[in-house]
């Protein structure tokens, strides 16, 4: 991306396309060319820990799986000898002559995802990262322990190649200001992957490896994250609070490290191996980037975004969205991904569907009945085929099968025009059941059944039979048996194709409304921009007033104040015609699926029944009420919450607090409620800045377990301590006390420093409470969707898939999924926004035809397959026995599987079908 | 089967199309040797898989059954 | 935005990491025109560089 002009709704953006002298059209991924190619080159997909060559592809999974040329390192291109790849090329795809090209591209709204870069340690002598061989990367760590690495998954050092024994990671490298050439931000990720790479190190080594993370803090602080902490200390990873002063190599080149522990011991540790735990940055060409198109940094160098508006730079119609716009992990960059999609599409919906295409498919000739006539078309793959199978045996072959009509070998079944001439074929001669046997059908089937499609076939009459990926490529050394494992699998594939019969793929229209439950900042962001893209919007709130938690709420982490952005909020949610708000009201009951939902609703004016096709649960959770530190006994000592509210309307003057103590994980990361709430260590700071900026004099103490002010926060933290704030740490088997002396309020917390007591007068005691989720079984239960064992809603995939249920048409947004800041709630609610417009954005939606039935005459509903069902797809009908709801079904068969009278099926893959297969096998 | 000659089991292997299946295609890509006495039916899910379908194969004659998925 | 104003029914996406990629399918999914640009010869960023993901240890790729 060279420039853009232009302004939101309406962009021109200058893109330049690097030549890749591959001509990706006709490239077919063969990889003839590498093997060929005698330039090597540092390959920096492995982080330059092996070799690659000129001509390549990234990684064997890359998308687009196509080659192309690395013209600094290409022999041909940089001295203009060699060519050996092009020679090798069977299609002709090798195009040395290729240039760059330029081209203006017209779009209505940019999204800028250009992510980080991994800090790079090697030129700072400090961490010897340049200087030793076994000081790596967690980068390096990541592919030593991958199967797709340089030494395929086995745990080794790059020294000597030998499984080490001792593995050490060291944290915030290039992050928290460690040293002074260091970013002041703390990356977010870097504890966890550190203790994910710890555990994944010990599954790989033979030897019982020992793995020690020396920290500052361990910061676990998302879902899940805090048992996988314990999970690991249980499995004897050694953490170690520490700070790292030296380290040497051995004449073993095992690694010398010297560091003080937090009571002030100088120790040493021997590890054959070190990771630095490096953090994330922005990279330069992203700054140049953001500089020309005029975005906005912070110091930081990450991109200036609000807490209101998380994913939009100050450039309207420009958004951002992952690591660009702050170190964070994957499933945060996921939901701020959906939520930069919302923003983007928001602008633009009057435009929506004029220049996406939808193909037009023919209407299918009705073959049930026929007999089944066969045409296989074996393809040659260039050699990659060919070279191995006797490719005319093959055909010669499936001639003699039976209810085969047709056979013929292509050169590339692929290409564009044996496409072509294989629907002519299919017309021609009457073909009503096709087979190819060729790559793999995770790559080509949906191209065949394109061309099914346009000879007028349904796509489901087809098999494909694996002669590439699972044949020949496996078995170079034995062309013989390839050969005949080839016939074998065409003859399998022919048996399953005869018995296939014309799949319909269900189309069911989709109510464009939906509904959002809960009233907070997470459901009203996500209501307003439902109704922003033009969708009829039904708000439900349990209380008499909109603004949930945030009503208690002072100021966010950026030190926006929160509730002046609330009640406007608020205004726009009740003034917008296309939100119908719903108060001090409650779901009763919830009927039909995706597209079709009918919800009761129950209210101060009685029920009504409303009708949507999506919903976003957005219930927020709530403030746990501690029992312990004297709270509800003495006024002065309040939760967070309490404290903003005071400071809010003015019961608590600032100025007249002398001595804070403020006392973190209260109710959070103990044995009922083992994860971190993740907000109140940031909330304790503002809370101390607030305090120290109306009485600089003021002692305010925070004593904690693990700071955990993550990602720029923890310049909050640090800006703390620079004004005075004290910072101690508590042990959980040694909590502190407070005590009330007379009117006197006295906190006692050993120092661990100081080794001793330290007894604080407070007149302030400041309770950072955990978030409680509302274990709302009720409502899960209603749209079939789970909870997990701490009462948050669970997500269809914690990484992937982070707003979305397993259950289509409903998604999630808020505090119901688990603690967060209000910047990641707003995120949240316009990432659930996104998704569910995709599906209510379609005016039906065409279901896969690979569906389950029953057969009623066999079926005596005993119960087991709607018990087994994972998607809670098979319900009973009025007779007592099982129905598919094609909806729901995901058609993985499992119902088939589980029945004893054998009435289910699979559409596709029926038991008859794997029989047939069986049958034909040997 | 002649009493010297090596035995050489005959392998059914029924892979679930969104993992196994796709790692049988990529130890192709890898360019991963293995015998070729092992014949691969693409199943939707592992949930698919029935009892009947092991006892079939080895009815028709093959000497091991895998299932991943 | 104000009536009458051009308004083209395209997004471009620049960077084709984890989070280029879900906004592009799901601008794609609603009825918008994605163009992806990626400065690597293969979409997927870091994150395909990555071994497994917490929690369950899943293969990244």
């Amino acid at each position: 991306m060279a420039d853009i002009a232009g302004d939101e709704g309406d962009f021109t953006v200058k893109v330049v396309t690097h030549p890749r002298y591959v001509d990706t059209s006709k490239c077919i991924a063969c990889g003839a060319c590498t093997p060929k190619c005698p330039a090597k080159v540092s390959n920096d997909y492995n982080e330059g820990l092996d070799k690659r060559k000129a001509i390549y592809v990234r990684y064997a999974q890359a998308v687009p799986l196509k080659y192309g040329i690395d013209p600094a390192k290409c022999i041909k291109l940089t001295k203009g000898k060699c060519g050996n790849c092009e020679k090798q090329c069977p299609t002709g795809a090798v195009n040395y002559e290729d240039t760059e090209t330029t081209r203006d591209i017209q779009v209505g709204s940019v999204i800028i995802s250009a992510g980080f870069k991994p800090f790079d340690p090697s030129a700072y002598v400090q961490y010897s990262y340049s200087k030793y061989k076994n000081v790596v990367t967690a980068l390096e760590m990541e592919r030593i322990l991958a199967a797709s690495g340089p030494w395929m998954g086995h745990l080794v050092r790059p020294s000597d190649e030998k499984e080490p024994k001792k593995i050490a990671w060291l944290q915030c490298v290039g992050s928290r200001d460690v040293n002074t050439c260091d970013h002041p931000y703390c990356s977010s990720v870097c504890c966890m992957y550190a203790i994910k790479e710890a555990a994944i190190a010990k599954e790989h080594s033979h030897s019982g490896l020992d793995a020690a993370i020396f920290f500052m803090d361990m910061r676990t602080f998302g879902k899940d994250f805090e048992k996988y902490y314990e999970k690991a200390k249980t499995s004897g990873v050694r953490f170690i609070r520490s700070r790292i002063h030296t380290i040497t190599e051995q004449p073993d080149k095992s690694l010398m490290i010297e560091y003080a522990t937090e009571d002030g011991q100088a120790k040493t540790e021997v590890f054959d191996m070190v990771v630095l735990s490096h953090g994330l940055e922005v990279a330069k060409s992203s700054i140049e980037l953001a500089n020309k198109l005029g975005i906005e940094l912070k110091s930081t160098q990450f991109v200036k975004t609000t807490s209101f508006a998380p994913v939009s730079s100050n450039r309207p119609g420009v958004y951002v969205c992952g690591a660009l716009a702050g170190p964070k992990d994957i499933p945060l960059s996921v939901v701020e991904a959906s939520a930069a999609a919302c923003a983007a599409a928001g602008k633009l919906s009057s435009a929506r569907g004029t220049l996406a295409q939808t193909k037009e498919v023919p209407q299918a000739v009705d073959v049930r009945g026929e007999v089944p006539k066969v045409g296989v078309f074996v393809c040659s793959c260039g050699i990659n085929i060919a070279s191995m199978v006797d490719v005319k045996a093959v055909v010669d072959y499936a001639k003699t099968l039976p209810f085969v009509e047709f056979v013929e070998n292509n050169l590339f079944s692929c290409s564009q025009d044996t496409q072509d001439k294989m629907a002519q074929t299919i017309k021609e001669k009457g073909l009503n059941r096709v087979v190819v046997a060729a790559c793999t059908p995770r790559t080509h089937e949906p191209l065949f059944q394109e061309t099914l499609q346009a000879a007028g076939l349904n796509k489901y009459l087809f098999d494909m039979a694996n002669i590439r990926n699972q044949d020949s490529w496996v078995h170079a050394a034995e062309p013989e048996k390839a050969t005949e494992k080839a016939k074998d699998l065409v003859r399998m594939a022919v048996a399953k194709v005869a018995l296939l019969q014309p799949l319909n793929e269900v189309k069911l229209s989709v109510n464009p409304a939906a509904m959002v439950i809960g009233g907070g900042v997470a459901g009203m962001n996500a209501a307003l921009e439902l109704a922003g893209q033009g969708f009829t919007t039904h708000l439900v709130e349990r209380d008499a007033q909109l603004g949930g938690n945030a009503r208690l709420l002072r100021i966010t982490a950026q030190g926006e104040e929160v509730q002046p952005y609330l009640d406007g909020l608020a205004k726009k949610v009740m003034d917008n015609p296309l939100i119908t708000t719903h108060l001090a009201t409650s779901l009763k009951d919830v009927e039909g699926f995706v597209g079709n939902f009918k919800t009761t609703l129950a209210g101060p004016a009685g029920e009504t029944v409303v009708e949507h096709g999506g919903a976003i649960i957005a219930i927020g959770g709530q403030e746990y009420q501690p029992s312990e530190y004297m709270y509800g006994q003495d006024p002065r000592v309040m939760t967070h919450l309490q404290i903003d509210a005071a400071m809010m309307n003015g019961e608590l003057d600032a100025k007249k607090v002398n001595s804070a103590v403020f006392i973190q994980c209260v109710g959070s990361r103990e044995p009922e409620r083992p994860y971190c709430s993740k907000v109140c260590c940031t909330h304790s700071v503002e809370s101390a800045l607030h305090l120290k900026e109306h009485n600089p004099d003021c002692q305010v103490v925070i004593i904690y377990r693990d700071m955990r002010t993550f990602a720029e926060r923890e310049l909050l933290y640090k800006e703390a301590r620079a004004k005075g704030v004290l910072f101690v740490r508590y042990d959980v088997n040694q909590k502190p006390v407070v005590k009330k002396d007379g009117d006197k309020l006295t906190v006692t917390v050993r120092d661990h420093i100081l080794g001793r007591d330290l007894l604080i007068d407070a007149d302030l005691v400041g309770l950072a409470s955990a978030i409680v989720s509302h274990k709302n079984t009720e409502l899960a239960q209603m749209f079939k969707v789970p909870l997990d064992e701490d009462g948050w809603f669970l997500e269809a995939h914690q990484k992937l898939r982070p707003v979305d249920f397993a259950t289509d048409g409903v998604f999630m947004a808020g505090l119901a999924h688990y603690p967060k800041p209000l910047e990641e709630a707003v995120a949240q609610a316009l990432a659930a926004v996104s998704r569910a417009v995709t599906v209510l954005s379609s005016a039906e939606m065409s279901l896969s035809g690979t569906v389950a039935f029953i057969d009623q005459r066999k079926c005596v509903g005993c119960g087991v397959c709607w018990t087994v069902c994972p998607y809670q797809a098979i319900t009973q009908d009025d007779k007592g026995l099982a129905v598919v709801n094609e909806a729901l079904c995901k058609g993985c068969g499992t119902c088939v599987a589980s029945c004893r009278s054998g009435a289910p099926n699979l559409r596709g893959f029926t038991t008859q079908d794997v029989m047939a297969q069986i049958e034909a096998m040997l | 089967m002649s009493e010297n000659a090596e035995f050489s089991p005959r392998i059914a292997a029924f892979l679930c199309n969104w993992c196994s299946y796709g790692a049988a295609d990529l130890a192709g890509v890898s360019r991963l040797q293995y015998p070729p006495n092992i014949q691969v039916i693409r199943i939707p899910c592992t949930g698919r898989m029935s009892p009947k379908f092991i006892l079939a194969a080895f009815r028709k004659g093959v000497d091991g059954v895998w299932v991943s998925g | 935005m104000a009536a009458g104003k051009k308004v083209t029914g395209a997004v471009m996406v620049v960077g084709g990491g984890i989070a280029g990629m879900q906004a592009a399918l799901d601008l794609a999914n609603s009825g918008y025109y994605v163009y992806m640009v990626e400065k690597g010869p293969a979409i997927g960023g870091v994150m395909s560089q990555l071994d497994k993901t917490f929690p369950t240890n899943d293969c990244a790729m």
